[in-house]
């Protein structure tokens, strides 16, 4: 699949702050998560491929085509800024109807998508107020429908679930999740691991304007072999298992606790969940439950930036 | 597990030392001013009339020197207290009182309004009085630096010229009038400002509130005289309000024929509309006993 | 033009709906409130000087708008254009939206005259037929009213696009503005020759006939006028050339919040 969004040695400077160090990415067609701390250049990074800012060095392509003043892009882009701001003394429907103006759409037309909008964000029923009285998460959902009114094949995302509840992240999961659908493109920022892990498994970590990893969660971590992987599983006699694992030269260490919990770290995961099936008949235990507490993002993402 | 309950307590304490907390926002505010572009070049500017006024005064005490280029008796430059009125109340040093407001006064309660801000002061022990106070503080400030320091320094400077005690033996009540006029100054460009300020989320409003009222209701009162040819439409300028009360405590006759008195009571209204429109726009935390 | 034509609606509507404009619509209607005290003016003052209505609308009405309220317009909404969204941080709305750059700065400008216009003109034509309302039947006191209207809009139109450019690049546009009009344009009609030609209330203070006699004069300060023609000429062709220079710095340009 050819890359939706390019950048090439992508760099930006605000006076003598960095915010971005040569980012060489690609995007395809799928949901990518754009993980990183605050201030790791996530938004930069999305204000270039919106074109809200200019490259100080390198390039920056949607489409094959360069983005800084190109307004027939945006006919295929919806972004969702981070910041929370609006033009107060418009209600919401007006104020998507007129983006949609700004879309060319005709009047009409302008009404139905942003109904269609309006639905797909549950704000029918709160539409003809002022968006000053709107809560916060309100205002987060309608930020979300003015990026999704006019059907675009290009999702950029900017923390879009930042200030909604868990019912609220929910829905827009489930949208993003939908929007993916017919060979679409979303790029979604955020720092908060569980939203992007519910969200997708390829992700792109980004931490003080440099790209730390990119590409699936789990290949992530496997490339990390300087870290030992943790398992953890609670059977009947775990002292048992922890005396034989002992042995086994891929166990670095085991730590038996309470109520049959046992937690081992291995050099090779794969080998040890090779080995682990036969150990368990061997020995005849009775396992309730094995886990990995460091394959996920949190794991990955600290590695990664060091903490 | 039974939940049981926890009563907030109110601390009914005193402070080990005496907080002044208006003191941190005022000085805050008045770092900001000076951080902001072309701040310091209008501020540097607004000093000019001092200058001027400065130089006249040596002139005065030299005029044998310059007898070949200046006829004594085609420059007024006799210093009497009408010399410092005439200082104080220049149309110029007004009119960059303004523009120096427009800089450090124009977002005190604006910016903090469009940032929700007063929800992190009013979370601190900060009394809405405090906060009035700290942010009237900086327009004052600056005010004085424009009035009081440099009145009070010219007559400095014409005592040491002049050799003398000679200007404070005949006119004692000299230095208080300077005094008295600038801290009424002052306190009616803070009360002015934070008044617009407080109308507006948006500095840039704020700032050309601050500028066109002053600039119009110069602008209204003289045209209103002049249609009706009654000196009471004067009173509409703020300007003409401020020159009123100045000749008044400078026992000069004023410009206008109007008593000084209403100047004193609109300058008074003026303050008294400030202080109740930034009664309703200030909302403090409520604490419920 | 299609994409500033959008833009300008859009803008018209926010615009219409906000509380500054109604302030704005009831300052520029200040004139309005003196012309009437003016022809009230035989019942109000004891002893009213001995000028016709005719006399108070070119002496103070006109002047009280060409003046001051063209300015505070045009310098409110000149430098909003750009600097509101800025500031306002909803210029990432504009921008992902397929409008080529230059439509924006267009759109908007189209809706800030349309607003200001609006105001002037409705304000000034008021005040017209409250002063001269005995003469409304003349044909040659509308051409007067219109010919001021024109000056007026045209003196908007100048300014506006002064400022619009103004906002596009310099952050203290209103204070660069208020420096202007009221320092530098005020203290350039005081120098004699070419210097007074570096204003551009000099030119549309050319096309108002000068009216006799000194009363108001603060309100009136013009030497050496320039022919009405090259006047025009030169207030359109500033126009053009701000508006333009606007565009081409807002196409280069990007801005940045301060987050």
């Amino acid at each position: 699949m050819t890359p939706v969004l390019q950048t090439f040695k992508l760099s930006k400077w605000y006076g003598n702050i960095l915010g971005l160090s040569e980012v060489s990415l690609e995007v395809r067609p799928g949901v990518t998560g754009l993980l990183g701390p605050n201030g790791a250049g996530k938004s930069t990074l999305m204000k270039l491929l919106t074109g809200q800012l200019k490259p100080s060095l390198g390039r920056v392509r949607v489409s094959g085509q360069s983005v800084w003043n190109n307004p027939g892009l945006f006919r295929k882009i919806g972004y969702c800024p981070e910041h929370d701001s609006f033009y107060e003394d418009t209600t919401g429907r007006q104020f998507l109807w007129g983006l949609m103006r700004l879309h060319g759409f005709t009047a009409a037309e302008s009404a139905r998508r942003t109904e269609a909008a309006l639905a797909l964000v549950d704000l029918v029923e709160d539409k003809d107020r002022l968006i000053r009285g709107y809560s916060r998460g309100m205002r987060q959902r309608l930020k979300v429908a003015q990026a999704l009114g006019h059907d675009p094949d290009i999702l950029i995302l900017d923390e879009p679930l930042s200030g909604l509840d868990p019912l609220g992240k929910r829905k827009i999961i489930g949208l993003i999740k939908n929007f993916r659908a017919g060979n679409k493109t979303v790029l979604v920022s955020s720092h908060v691991l569980p939203e992007v892990e519910a969200l997708t498994r390829d992700i792109v970590l980004i931490h003080q304007g440099k790209i730390l990893a990119a590409g699936d969660i789990h290949g992530i971590r496997d490339l990390i072999d300087a870290h030992p992987h943790v398992v953890a599983l609670k059977c009947d006699r775990p002292r048992d298992l922890a005396a034989r694992l002992v042995r086994e030269p891929y166990v670095l260490k085991v730590q038996v606790g309470a109520e049959g919990l046992l937690t081992l770290e291995t050099g090779n995961r794969d080998v040890f969940f090779g080995r682990l099936p036969s150990l368990i008949v061997e020995l005849d235990l009775e396992v309730e439950e094995i886990s990995s507490p460091d394959d996920n993002l949190q794991a990955v993402f600290d590695y990664l930036v060091g903490r | 597990m039974s939940i049981r309950e926890k009563g907030y307590h109110h601390w009914d304490g005193t402070f080990l030392e005496p907080m002044r907390p208006w003191r941190p926002i005022a000085r805050l505010g008045i770092r900001l001013a000076f951080r902001r572009k072309f701040f310091k070049f209008a501020f540097s500017l607004s000093f000019l009339p001092a200058f001027v006024f400065l130089a006249g005064i040596y002139l005065s005490e030299r005029l044998q020197d310059f007898r070949g280029i200046i006829k004594q008796d085609s420059l007024p430059l006799d210093v009497q207290p009408v010399y410092f009125l005439r200082y104080l109340t220049a149309d110029f040093l007004m009119f960059m009182t303004v523009i120096v407001l427009v800089f450090c006064a124009a977002g005190l309660v604006a910016d903090d309004l469009k940032h929700n801000a007063l929800q992190l002061y009013f979370a601190r022990p900060l009394a809405k009085r405090d906060y009035v106070l700290g942010k009237a503080a900086v327009a004052a400030f600056f005010v004085l630096l424009l009035t009081l320091v440099p009145g009070w320094i010219l007559v400095l400077f014409d005592l040491v010229f002049s050799g003398s005690l000679a200007l404070l033996r005949d006119h004692p009540l000299l230095p208080l009038s300077i005094l008295l006029y600038s801290a009424l100054a002052a306190a009616f460009f803070a009360s002015y400002s934070l008044l617009l300020s407080s109308l507006s989320r948006n500095r840039r409003t704020a700032s050309l509130l601050i500028f066109g009222v002053y600039v119009f209701s110069d602008v209204l009162s003289e045209v209103l005289r002049g249609v009706f040819r009654s000196p009471g439409f004067g009173l509409l300028s703020v300007k003409n309000n401020l020159k009123q009360v100045a000749s008044a405590l400078f026992a000069v006759k004023p410009s206008l024929d109007a008593p000084w008195v209403y100047s004193a009571l609109i300058l008074a209204a003026g303050a008294a509309l400030g202080a109740w429109v930034l009664h309703r726009k200030i909302r403090e935390v409520a604490v419920i006993r | 033009m299609r994409a500033a034509g959008r833009v300008a609606v859009f803008f018209l509507g926010l615009g219409g709906r906000s509380k500054r404009t109604k302030a704005f619509f009831v300052l520029s209607l200040v004139p309005l409130l003196l012309a009437v005290l003016i022809r009230l003016r035989p019942v109000l003052s004891p002893s009213p000087r001995g000028f016709s209505s005719v006399f108070y609308y070119s002496n103070v009405v006109l002047p009280v708008y060409v003046q001051f309220l063209v300015l505070m317009i045009a310098l409110f909404y000149g430098t909003a254009i750009v600097m509101e969204e800025v500031e306002g941080r909803t210029l990432s709305y504009l921008l992902a939206r397929p409008l080529p750059r230059p439509s924006l700065i267009l759109g908007k400008f189209a809706a800030s005259a349309a607003l200001g216009l609006l105001m002037m003109n409705v304000g000034l034509l008021a005040s017209f037929l409250v002063l001269r309302f005995e003469r409304a039947g003349d044909p040659a006191e509308w051409l007067t009213v219109l010919r001021d209207m024109a000056v007026l809009d045209l003196s908007l139109l100048c300014y506006l696009a002064l400022f619009t450019f103004l906002g596009t690049f310099v952050k203290r546009a209103v204070f660069f503005g208020l420096l202007f009009c009221f320092g530098w344009e005020n203290v350039v009609a005081y120098f004699p020759g070419l210097t007074q030609k570096l204003a551009i209330a000099h030119y549309v203070k050319s096309l108002i006939p000068q009216p006799p006699g000194q009363a108001f004069s603060f309100l009136q300060l013009r030497l050496e006028p320039s022919p009405p023609l090259l006047s025009v000429l030169v207030l359109a062709g500033l126009t053009a050339v701000f508006l333009a220079a606007a565009l081409v710095v807002f196409s280069r340009k990007e801005y940045v919040s301060a987050d």
